[in-house]
């Protein structure tokens, strides 16, 4: 369903593994296959601690995993360094999840879209205040907040500042980390429109970190779900609800309550939490809180494989 | 006869005025639920209702009544009989509520102790019955943890428990899932649900998730700037009501196999 030519980002059993204080080792990211396409949206989802962060976080160079390649047009970016990785760094973006955390308090909005460009030369000081409001146009902002502090703003207003941050290079690739789940609902519908529309006009891919599988279904062209660690369903983002098969991909979609959902019905949860990273059950790694668990379950662990164009899933249970 | 009756009260910060003529009614066993975007007034309506406004903040006009007692005229001692007993209250991360230096069972055994007569060991014995019957396995060594060593839905058990010990008539949770994934916020709302069908507790929850307040709620009611702007039955809100604001919030709910942005 995507074109292989406009292949963007290529990850390969990327795995990350932390050493804990009592010599064992935790594996945070255990064989993650993913592939980022030009101009389409990944979202990616599961639960706290699941390792999606520490995954998009080597897209950024913010950590870099133990084993595995990251192919950005071919090149493995976990290897690069110096003048290389300094070029590179302006095709990838981030936008993080709190945006009054991600600013620095002190320094103008102006100052802080511009920042990046004045990074790599691409504007003198003297251009910035045009710039500036020129990109605070650009995510829907009067220009006028170019003089403002992040904290004379409110929660949409600075995402969307981050956002113009992230665009002002023109990078190919943003990363968004949870970006409108410190939102409130409207404010989050509005975001969620300004990063689609600015996406379909730069054809910017975008990797979406998100637990809220209501949402991602309803801009994210692949969705990928996690779950401790290891990559359990890949497919595509439109008409998600009805083509997700693994247990714990429906486990999520049942967790989501929405206001045309029925009311009489009992909520069906999953039991239990997920058990420690560092204390996995051999074989499937959801086996201990499947509904379906079979005896082949507990000893071999699925492998990921396709069951229909575009769709893989790593489950004993569901066949193509 | 109303559980709870809160007529035409004002909340205000110092001059501020942050809650306007806000009213509610409360029946037995009936859920309330309050939305609102931040800084609506939600949170503090609640927390007037427990007689927990923080630094300045006072009700400076109207009146909130709890089965037939005025809230507003009673005395220390009288709060400290009622709060945890008869009113309990919930919070958005239980585990901030507690002491981070003392193990869970003493903040748990303090607090019973308060309520009633009763040794340590047997306040001890009680607290991990609640906490078990919340469906957290293996209570003893939860009491023998410290708040930090849960996880969030394990700490947010531990503050029903505590919030369900003496049965109160009136539970308040204030954005009690917002901190928790999906699949734990749907395992405390079942959790919820059950605490009114078992011992007809009254609930109000305040969140921002319109789809739990409306998988909740009897009742509905919205906030917006300090005003409630839009109440009544929760067919009534999802359905028919006119107001702009309810409407908009509403289409801006995330639906499964709704509508696409791409």
């Amino acid at each position: 369903m995507f074109d292989e030519k406009d292949l963007l980002i290529d990850a390969r059993h990327v795995t990350r593994r932390f050493p804990t204080n009592d010599g064992r080792m935790l594996t945070a990211c255990n064989d993650v296959n993913l592939k980022f396409y030009k101009g389409k949206t990944l979202g990616l989802v599961g639960e706290s601690g699941c390792g999606k962060s520490t995954f998009m976080r080597f897209l950024v160079w913010l950590d870099s995993p133990t084993e595995g390649e990251i192919l950005f047009h071919g090149k493995d970016i976990t290897k690069m360094k110096g003048a290389e990785l300094h070029e590179n760094r302006q095709h990838i973006q981030m936008v993080f999840q709190d945006p009054s955390t991600s600013f620095n308090p002190k320094m103008k909005i102006k100052e802080i879209v511009c920042e990046p460009l004045l990074n790599f030369n691409r504007i003198g000081p003297s251009d910035m205040d045009a710039k500036a409001r020129e990109l605070l146009e650009m995510v829907e902002l009067p220009g006028d907040f170019a003089d403002r502090f992040p904290h004379n703003m409110s929660g949409g207003q600075r995402q969307r500042v981050a956002i113009a941050r992230a665009i002002a290079l023109e990078p190919e690739f943003i990363v968004m980390d949870e970006a409108t789940s410190a939102l409130d609902v409207s404010v989050q519908k509005t975001v969620i429109e300004l990063i689609t529309r600015l996406q379909r006009e730069k054809n910017i891919s975008i990797g979406f970190i998100c637990h809220d599988l209501g949402l991602i279904e309803s801009f994210a062209h692949q969705v990928a779900v996690m779950y401790l660690g290891n990559i359990v369903e890949v497919m595509p983002g439109e008409g998600l609800s009805d083509t997700c098969c693994h247990p714990y991909s429906r486990a999520l979609l049942n967790s989501v309550f929405d206001v045309h959902m029925d009311f009489s019905k009992k909520i069906e949860n999953i039991k239990g939490e997920p058990p420690s990273p560092l204390d996995l059950p051999p074989g499937c790694a959801f086996s201990n809180r499947c509904p379906d668990c079979k005896e082949c379950c507990t000893t071999e662990k699925p492998k990921l494989k396709e069951i229909a164009p575009g769709h893989m899933v790593a489950c004993h249970c569901c066949a193509g | 006869m109303s559980l709870l009756e809160v007529r035409n009260v004002d909340i205000s910060y110092g001059k501020n005025l942050t809650v306007k003529k806000c009213s509610l009614e409360l029946e037995k066993g009936e859920i309330m639920s309050i939305v609102g975007e931040s800084g609506s007034g939600k949170t503090t309506v609640i927390r007037a209702v427990m007689g927990l406004l923080p630094g300045a903040g006072r009700v400076s006009a109207g009146s909130i009544a709890y089965d037939d007692m005025d809230l507003l005229k009673l005395t220390d001692k009288e709060w400290r009989d009622l709060r945890g007993h008869d009113i309990s209250m919930i919070f958005q991360d239980s585990g901030a509520m507690m002491n981070q230096t003392r193990l869970i069972g003493d903040s748990y055994v303090e607090y019973i102790r308060t309520h009633e007569d009763i040794s340590k060991e047997d306040a001890w014995a009680k607290g991990v019955e609640m906490i078990e019957r919340m469906r957290l396995p293996d209570g003893d060594r939860i009491m023998r943890s410290y708040p930090f060593q849960l996880s969030g839905g394990q700490r947010q058990r531990v503050g029903i428990a505590m919030g369900m010990t003496y049965r109160p008539k009136l539970l308040l949770a204030d954005e009690p899932t917002s901190a928790l994934d999906v699949t734990t916020q749907a395992q405390i709302v079942r959790q919820f649900m059950e605490l009114r069908d078992e011992y007809g507790t009254s609930i109000i929850i305040v969140t921002h998730n319109l789809g739990v307040a409306a998988y909740m709620g009897d009742k509905i009611v919205v906030m917006k700037r300090g005003e409630v702007v839009d109440r009544g039955e929760r067919e009534y809100i999802l359905h028919q009501s006119t107001n702009p604001y309810t409407k908009l919030l509403l289409d801006a709910v995330p639906t499964l196999g709704g509508k696409r942005y791409v």
